[in-house]
């Protein structure tokens, strides 16, 4: 799967895990989808692509989640397979990296409320709790989002 | 058990000492009974005591009895700032800028609805947008946006969406003046452009309901109230538009904290001086999507109308549909107060909390002068909601505030799982309401297991004074996303 839901008392949280932070990003997006609707129904007709930097790889992921809420919410468009080019590989080596940038290619369909199930409406992902860490040789983040 | 390092004030008070975090400047102060206490948060303790650090903080850090764990602020919160020391935090007043409610009256009784209540739930649940990915009936182009705005529910009613005398019965009169179209970012507009005149999804709805206890008769005569009338609550805020402002100024706050040295303990904290640049262009921004989210309830409360006047074919003055008030529980205003004796003007922050001034108050229109403001308290789907009134202890005590709901008891995966296996809108039928719903496993998160009974936290701030009962309402049909 590469991600989880995980329980928040008022919300929605999941943790997205990789082999290293490229394929965390990605499988959080997918999370996130999947929180929408049940992404095996979505079939990638269409590409979306998203160009953003930053400092911190804190901002960079919600910036990117946040993105894909815009586009969803905005234009109803709902993705399902994600492809990507970063530098998030090496990240995790100080001093290699002063600024993070991604280029992401979604691609998905037009939500359908009929074809599509409706799951939750996602507002924002947002700061809260939110941490990259480590675990049996594979990087993990758990990221909450606002309902 | 009582929480360790919090101090019983009084049997509906709790004190967050000064010193139960490094760097608080001033004390934290939640609206909780020994009953409540038991389900506090520790990490809405934190939260309550993080705001207590902010610059500029006057008075306590406050939280009302619904409390609990938010971004930045706990749900619940109060706090206000100093307009020359102080700061304004998004963070303080949420993703979803003027969540709000609204509440109506009519000439019916319950016993006229019943025969027609499937009827009436299908048709308004056909009729308004509802759920994720809904579209609005209303398509905005860029300057009748823009002139949305700026006007709030004044452009509903212009544009034919209800009566001009609706607009005093609103908080603000339905649109607060300084929101400027020009700060907000093309993300948002794009995300506002389709959403106009749509309810959402997670805790919103439109319920029907009716009276079925008066606390206080003299006050419900002057509401126009009586027991086994029917009303409807209708609870949204600013949907996407709203949303998108406050992710864009998270990330414009967070620089500006750096920028001002500000040492934050939570990035959902992020703020910036009243007077900086970034504070005065988000309340700008929060502005317009304030207004956004009182033409939306109008424009609601327009279709809301329709829909009983074709279910039960009668004249608009036979049915007898208006407004009793519209409240916003997410929000940053500048407002006046006494502090200490001096007339201080603040910026308060309400994040799941509702003003609740007191009778006499200059704000409040001429008819609730005598009364005070009503406060409109939605419980969960199942029980009942409250109308309450705003008290002169309000004022002093809180910034003329009151608590917003019940609060979650159970998490949505935790009131999925309890769920399994039911059919929850059976068992609502059950007890007498019906329901629809756009989502598979709305019902499920939003079944009343999953929230707090709404009578024990307003009964914390009918006995602390802040605001005082005057009728309960009980759902017998409800729409939700």
């Amino acid at each position: 799967m590469g991600f989880e839901i995980i329980d928040v008392s008022g919300d929605v949280g999941i943790r997205a895990e990789g082999n290293d932070l490229e394929e965390v990003f990605k499988n959080a997006a997918r999370g996130l989808y999947s929180l929408i609707t049940d992404i095996d129904k979505v079939r990638p007709l269409i590409s979306r692509r998203i160009e953003l930097k930053a400092t911190e790889p804190d901002n960079l992921i919600v910036s990117f989640l946040n993105e894909l809420i815009f586009i969803f919410d905005a234009y109803g468009f709902i993705g399902s397979r994600i492809d990507m080019e970063s530098n998030l590989k090496d990240i995790f080596h100080p001093g290699q990296v002063k600024e993070l940038w991604l280029k992401a290619d979604i691609r998905g369909e037009d939500f359908d409320p009929v074809r599509h199930e409706r799951r939750l409406l996602v507002k924002a992902a947002t700061y809260h709790n939110l941490r990259f860490y480590k675990e049996n040789d594979l990087w993990k983040v758990n990221i909450i989002f606002d309902i | 058990m009582p929480v360790e390092g919090l101090i019983r004030i009084d049997e509906n008070r709790l004190e967050v000492p000064p010193t139960y975090k490094p760097g608080m400047r001033t004390n934290g102060i939640i609206f909780v009974d020994e009953e409540l206490e038991k389900e506090l948060e520790k990490e809405s303790i934190e939260q309550v005591a993080n705001v207590a650090t902010l610059p500029g903080i006057v008075g306590s850090s406050l939280a009302m009895p619904d409390i609990h764990t938010g971004y930045g602020f706990a749900i619940g919160g109060v706090a206000a700032f100093d307009l020359k020391e102080g700061v304004i935090s998004p963070g303080g007043v949420g993703y979803d800028i003027n969540c709000g409610v609204r509440l109506l009256r009519s000439n019916l009784t319950k016993e006229e609805v019943l025969p027609k209540i499937k009827e009436l739930v299908n048709t308004l649940y056909n009729e308004i947008p509802t759920g994720v990915g809904s579209k609005g009936k209303i398509k905005l182009d860029s300057s009748s946006e823009k002139e949305l705005l700026k006007k709030g529910a004044r452009w509903a009613v212009e544009n034919g969406y209800g009566e001009s005398e609706d607009l005093e019965r609103i908080e603000s009169g339905g649109c607060i003046e300084g929101a400027d179209p020009s700060i907000i970012s093309d993300k948002a507009y794009e995300r506002g452009r389709a959403q106009q005149g749509t309810l959402g999804s997670g805790n919103h709805f439109l319920e029907v309901q009716y009276v079925d206890e008066i606390y206080d008769e003299r006050a419900a005569t002057e509401l126009g109230l009586f027991k086994g009338q029917i009303t409807v609550m209708i609870h949204t805020g600013s949907r996407g538009f709203g949303h998108q402002v406050c992710t864009d100024f998270l990330e414009i706050m967070e620089r500006a904290a750096r920028k001002y040295g500000i040492e934050l303990p939570d990035k959902e904290l992020a703020c910036a001086p009243f007077n900086s640049p970034e504070a005065q262009d988000y309340l700008s921004a929060m502005r317009a999507a304030a207004n956004y989210a009182w033409a939306n309830r109008q424009c609601l409360m327009h279709w809301t109308k329709e829909c009983f006047i074709k279910v039960f074919n009668i004249s608009p003055k036979e049915l007898g549909l208006t407004l009793i008030y519209d409240v916003a529980h997410n929000i940053a205003k500048i407002e006046e107060h006494v502090v200490n004796g001096k007339r201080l003007k603040l910026v308060v922050h309400r994040k799941g909390a509702t003003r609740a001034f007191p009778p006499g108050h200059p704000e409040l229109p001429e008819m609730y002068r005598k009364i005070g403001q009503p406060v409109i308290i939605p419980g969960d789907m199942g029980r009942y909601s409250y109308l309450l009134l705003g008290t002169n202890k309000a004022m002093q005590e809180t910034f003329g505030s009151t608590c917003h709901g019940a609060g979650r008891l159970l998490s949505r995966h935790q009131a999925i799982k309890k769920a399994k296996g039911r059919s929850i809108s059976r068992e609502m039928e059950d007890r007498g309401i019906i329901v629809r719903s756009a989502g598979r496993e709305t019902l499920a998160e939003e079944m009343s297991e999953a929230y707090k009974d709404v009578s024990n936290v307003v009964e914390v701030v009918h006995r602390a004074g802040i605001s005082r009962k005057v009728a309960r309402l009980h759902p017998i049909g409800v729409i939700k996303g």
